[in-house]
């Protein structure tokens, strides 16, 4: 089974400290090799476009946004046994985040990829 | 929903290679190593669902179990030296320095896998030792994988362990030439399970997958294990790469669909990158290739096209050459043909299996289709009956007779 994590925050959180990124290397290193984690990666702000539909008309904006808002800043793909595996891999992560990043808020989706049989067409 | 247990359970799955090859390391003794693991399971099904998960369930465990051997060697009264080193490093170790002994851990677990695919054992053995130590299975998951009773999972790993301590299998890291040689037969398990789930034709498919997952997991364990063996990446792109293509490998009815026929937007691009990433590690390291790099080399031809007829097969039977000229195998004498017939034309093919002497039914199969499109329609027709009375699989024996009856009456 395959997962998605989703890790959400504010917009306006700024720079990680040098201490989170550090420690977030060690455990995702430590995901990468027990192959529990397949993908990973962190969303940038400086380059974004929303598009939204509504009222049946197509609105394009670009960022950056000016108001802070919950956005989602890193995913992870994972490869695993049990949801409850995926969810100890996404503890793991906000655990990192606790320890190493004062102050920080935010929250962690998780959530199951649908498989080849089930859902939207992949291509 | 799940329970609690089951949270606790997938934790310790996660934690399990760690803590066995770490009270490997201090108990020197597989069996009580495993004991100890267990009793710090046992534990942490006690308070977990109570307190939650600790912060650090790694370091949790691990301190649980370690003390569990203290009291155990109390007991005994014996090992008093064991005692006392583990008094001292009691004190003296703070959990987060437990914890950040990585290099120390991974030493640990690859000891561990070699310990489990040790010579001394049977190749069912060592798969089923793996899996249950190295990878944390529970011996109903195991048996469920290969299809065999629990009690025979069960019996086969106690068998094991007993089989290790007599033998007096060494704890110590393999060095030098046997290092690699031990290293091939930790590979070699890693196949063998993969296989197990890949090559399936009956039972239910879904737990067979489960096998492959298992098994790609070790492959990347490993990798990340032994990163200077060039071969290591080779396996595990070789695996990425074959697993990438699980889903088209069936038709919604449930018939198996040939590579060439497979709709390749069902292929796994995440793997298939992975799997292409692992093989350009193995490839950039310098050391000669071995045969799971040639393999991954060919699944990355095949993986690469984006279609079929965009398949380059020259240098796919190149490199069926390359594996050709390392080992003696009827197989990939077959596959080499299909790979000159496809590349040089069907006589090219012919040519490399008429040297080759087999009486498999894919031999037979193979030779009625180079016939077919060399034009020599009855002498193809001869070849795919033969192949058809001797496989054992129905659908393939149905296909076969109707390829033999097209080919007589001229069609290709």
């Amino acid at each position: 089974m395959r997962y998605m994590v989703m890790l959400s925050m504010r917009s306006d959180v700024g720079p990680p400290p040098p201490d989170l990124v550090a420690a977030m290397d060690v455990a995702m290193g430590e995901a990468f090799a027990s192959g529990l984690m397949i993908d990973a990666g962190g969303l940038m702000d400086d380059q974004q476009t929303t598009f939204t539909l509504r009222a049946g008309a197509l609105a394009r904006t670009d960022g950056p946004y000016a108001e802070a808002k919950e956005v989602v800043g890193g995913y992870a793909v994972l490869d695993v046994r049990s949801h409850e595996e995926a969810v100890e891999g996404a503890r793991r992560m906000m655990q990192v985040h606790l320890d190493h990043w004062p102050g920080w808020e935010g929250s962690a989706d998780v959530r199951r990829i649908a498989g080849p049989e089930e859902g939207p067409p992949t291509r | 929903m799940t329970s609690p247990e089951d949270a606790v359970v997938a934790v310790w799955q996660l934690e399990s290679p760690r803590i066995v090859s770490g009270l490997l390391r201090i108990t020197r003794d597989l069996q009580l190593a495993e004991d100890l693991a267990q009793d710090a399971l046992v534990a942490a099904l006690e308070a977990w669902p109570r307190d939650g998960v600790p912060a650090n369930p790694g370091a949790w465990l691990m301190t649980v179990a370690k003390r569990r051997a203290i009291d155990t060697f109390r007991r005994a009264e014996r090992h008093r030296a064991e005692v006392n080193r583990l008094g001292h490093e009691m004190t003296e170790e703070s959990v987060g320095e437990l914890v950040d002994q990585v290099d120390h851990v991974e030493d640990d677990v690859l000891r561990l896998m070699f310990l489990t695919c040790h010579p001394a054992l049977t190749a069912e053995s060592r798969a089923a030792l793996t899996l249950r130590l190295v990878g944390g299975l529970t011996v109903e998951e195991i048996a469920r994988g290969f299809q065999v009773k629990d009690t025979a999972v069960g019996q086969r790993i106690s068998r094991a362990k007993k089989t290790l301590a007599e033998s007096g299998a060494s704890l110590e890291m393999p060095i030098g030439a046997e290092r690699a040689s031990r290293l091939d037969d930790v590979m070699a398990v890693v196949y063998l399970v993969f296989n197990e789930g890949y090559a399936a034709t009956s039972g239910d498919s879904w737990m067979r997958t489960d096998l492959c997952l298992e098994a790609l997991r070790l492959a990347r364990m490993l990798a990340a294990l032994a990163p200077s063996d060039a071969e290591v990446h080779g396996l595990q792109a070789l695996l990425e790469l074959q697993a990438s293509r699980f889903h088209a490998r069936t038709s919604s009815s449930g018939e198996p669909v040939l590579l060439e026929d497979q709709d390749r937007a069902r292929w796994d691009h995440l793997l298939i990158r992975r799997g292409l990433a692992a093989l350009a590690r193995a490839e950039s390291s310098g050391q000669p290739v071995g045969v799971y790099t040639v393999q991954a080399a060919i699944a990355a031809c095949h993986a690469r096209a984006r279609r079929a007829a965009d398949t380059d097969w020259v240098r796919i039977a190149s490199l069926y050459d390359l594996l050709s000229s390392v080992g003696d195998n009827p197989a990939v004498e077959v596959n080499r043909a299909v790979a000159h017939g496809r590349a040089f034309g069907p006589s090219a093919g012919l040519a490399v299996l008429d040297a080759v002497e087999s009486s498999s039914y894919a031999w037979h199969a193979v030779r009625g289709d180079l016939l077919a499109r060399a034009g020599r329609g009855s002498e193809a027709a001869d070849s795919f009956r033969l192949a058809a009375s001797l496989t054992r699989n129905e659908a393939e024996r149905v296909l076969l007779l109707r390829r033999a009856a097209t080919s007589e009456s001229g069609g290709a």
